[in-house]
């Protein structure tokens, strides 16, 4: 339970700025003018996959905003937390092992992936969604935010500024938000592109929260995701365990 | 208590600290003396396991800094020089998650006694963006002090407060001492040094070029100094005593002083420079 006080901290603080109306609407404004345009707009007249576009645009929405909220707030407030505040080095200076820290935070992380998933899944059957939520799905959400967490571990570490961990952003959070299968099928795409696109981990968490079902490609997108995981939280904790200023 | 022998620390071909030994005893304070990019801070980073060194070696209660970083977390509090509370939470809630970080016993208790102890039990559930300077560095410092360690490091611990504050700070350190705690701190403060440090090292560029009491680093100057200005400039002269100072003095009267040798004497003896800004 080493990793306790850090979650504690985290989720603190995250508390508190929940309270700031600015800080909400900047983490949950993107997936939600994405839910009411798309959702409002094209959600009865189109239809992907025998649904309502409505019902197509929704998991891929939670994808993308899990994705974002775990990786933001983790990559972001460790870099200010180590670069800016320092308080970060509090962590390092305590009696507690480098996995007990990147878990402290990876936990934290996917609490706040979470929370934006839940408001966007509730605002979603208020439009009209008919999505059901099956067990598949909840491990699915529960492995990105995991997975997001994770990355932004690895991104916090190693950002040596603010601008830096924008960066990472917007060249590796940013491109799989819009081409790994959140607003449309990755199948629509070139077919140069889409082998780039199916080793993305979004796109396998796009399909897997989209699977009425276990397939074998379903286990084999969870085996995927588990390995971005698996080599995200390790490269977090050697990072932690080698820091040095 | 604290031991390092040839410590030394490179960024790049930045030679930030340069093969620095030295031995801190049990319950003594020891200050580490320099001007800003001496040194003091990279030395602090290095015996808290915050920096590794690229040479050298460097032990708390026997236990190596790189080797064994847990077993020398657990004997150490650390002040920083920057403030790192977090600053959203309240006073409660930083030392509450700092003493769960170091597993200390009875917490409730302790915390209460800490913010008691510090003056701050009825700002207690008060946001720390809202202290004043001086409470805030109360705070890190009770913060530290959390887990009873047998080392306490405090980088700069007055800094950019004033003079009643300080004095306030110097007070409690000196209550540390008195109960045994061994204390290496950093300062370029001339008066703190003299009044807190059993010993103190002088770091210049990285290097240790003394160490000794203040009493016996002051005493090696001789007793007095007369300081004159010649042609806008200040100058300073060591004497033995006020009558030499004096009989030296004559015929300069406008902008003389003759006080006792302090360590910043020491310091620009040795260095050919100021060591406050």
């Amino acid at each position: 339970m080493d990793w306790y006080p850090i979650f504690l901290r985290e989720i603190l603080l995250f508390g508190r700025r929940l309270l700031r109306l600015g800080y909400v609407a900047s983490a949950l404004l993107m997936p939600l003018l994405y839910l009411m345009a798309f959702g409002l707009g094209l959600g009865r007249r189109v239809a992907i996959g025998g649904g309502t576009y409505l019902d197509y645009l929704l998991p891929g929405l939670v994808a993308m905003s899990s994705m974002i909220n775990s990786y933001t707030w983790i990559a972001n407030g460790l870099t200010m937390g180590r670069v800016y505040f320092r308080t970060f080095q509090v962590y390092l200076q305590a009696p507690v092992s480098a996995a007990a820290i990147v878990w402290g935070e990876v936990i934290s992380g996917m609490v706040r992936g979470l929370f934006s998933s839940v408001i966007l899944l509730v605002l979603g059957h208020v439009l009209g969604s008919s999505l059901r939520l099956s067990l598949i799905f909840l491990l699915t959400l529960l492995l990105n935010c995991l997975l997001f967490s994770a990355f932004g571990v690895v991104v916090g570490m190693r950002a040596r500024s603010h601008e830096d961990a924008a960066n990472f952003s917007n060249f590796f959070i940013m491109p799989m938000a819009f081409f790994c299968g959140t607003f449309f099928p990755v199948e629509q795409m070139p077919r140069v592109l889409q082998m780039a696109i199916t080793a993305l981990p979004l796109t396998h968490t796009n399909l897997l929260l989209r699977t009425p079902a276990w397939t074998p490609a379903s286990l084999e997108s969870l085996m995927v995701l588990g390995g971005y995981s698996a080599a995200c939280l390790a490269l977090g904790i050697l990072l932690v365990r080698r820091y040095s200023e | 208590m604290i031991e390092t022998q040839d410590l030394s620390k490179r960024y790049q071909k930045i030679v930030a600290l340069d093969g620095l030994t030295l031995t801190v005893e049990r319950g003594e304070v020891f200050g580490l003396l320099g001007p800003n990019g001496a040194g003091k801070t990279t030395t602090l980073k290095i015996l808290t396991t915050l920096a590794k060194p690229t040479r050298g070696w460097a032990k708390i209660g026997g236990h190596d800094v790189e080797r064994e970083p847990l077993k020398v977390k657990r004997l150490i509090g650390v002040s920083p020089q920057e403030i790192n509370l977090d600053k959203e939470l309240t006073a409660y809630e930083n030392l509450w998650i700092y003493g769960m970080l170091h597993r200390v016993p009875d917490l409730k208790t302790r915390v209460r006694e800490l913010l008691e102890q510090g003056g701050l039990a009825a700002r207690a559930r008060h946001f720390v963006k809202d202290f004043s300077g001086g409470m805030q560095r109360r705070l890190q410092i009770l913060r530290a002090l959390m887990s009873r360690p047998q080392v306490l490091f405090l980088d700069e611990p007055t800094v950019g407060l004033d003079p009643q504050v300080r004095r306030q700070l110097w007070d409690w350190i000196l209550g540390f001492k008195a109960a045994g705690m061994t204390i290496m701190l950093t300062t370029h403060y001339i008066e703190e040094a003299e009044i807190l440090c059993d010993r103190v090292g002088i770091l210049s560029r990285g290097r240790l070029i003394a160490l000794d009491s203040p009493r016996a680093l002051i005493g090696r100057l001789g007793g007095y100094v007369l300081e004159s200005l010649d042609k806008g400039r200040r100058r300073y002269l060591l004497v033995k005593n006020p009558e030499e100072a004096y009989a030296q003095a004559q015929g300069e009267l406008e902008g003389v002083i003759i006080r006792r040798v302090n360590l910043e004497d020491v310091f620009i003896q040795l260095t050919g420079e100021r060591l406050q800004a």
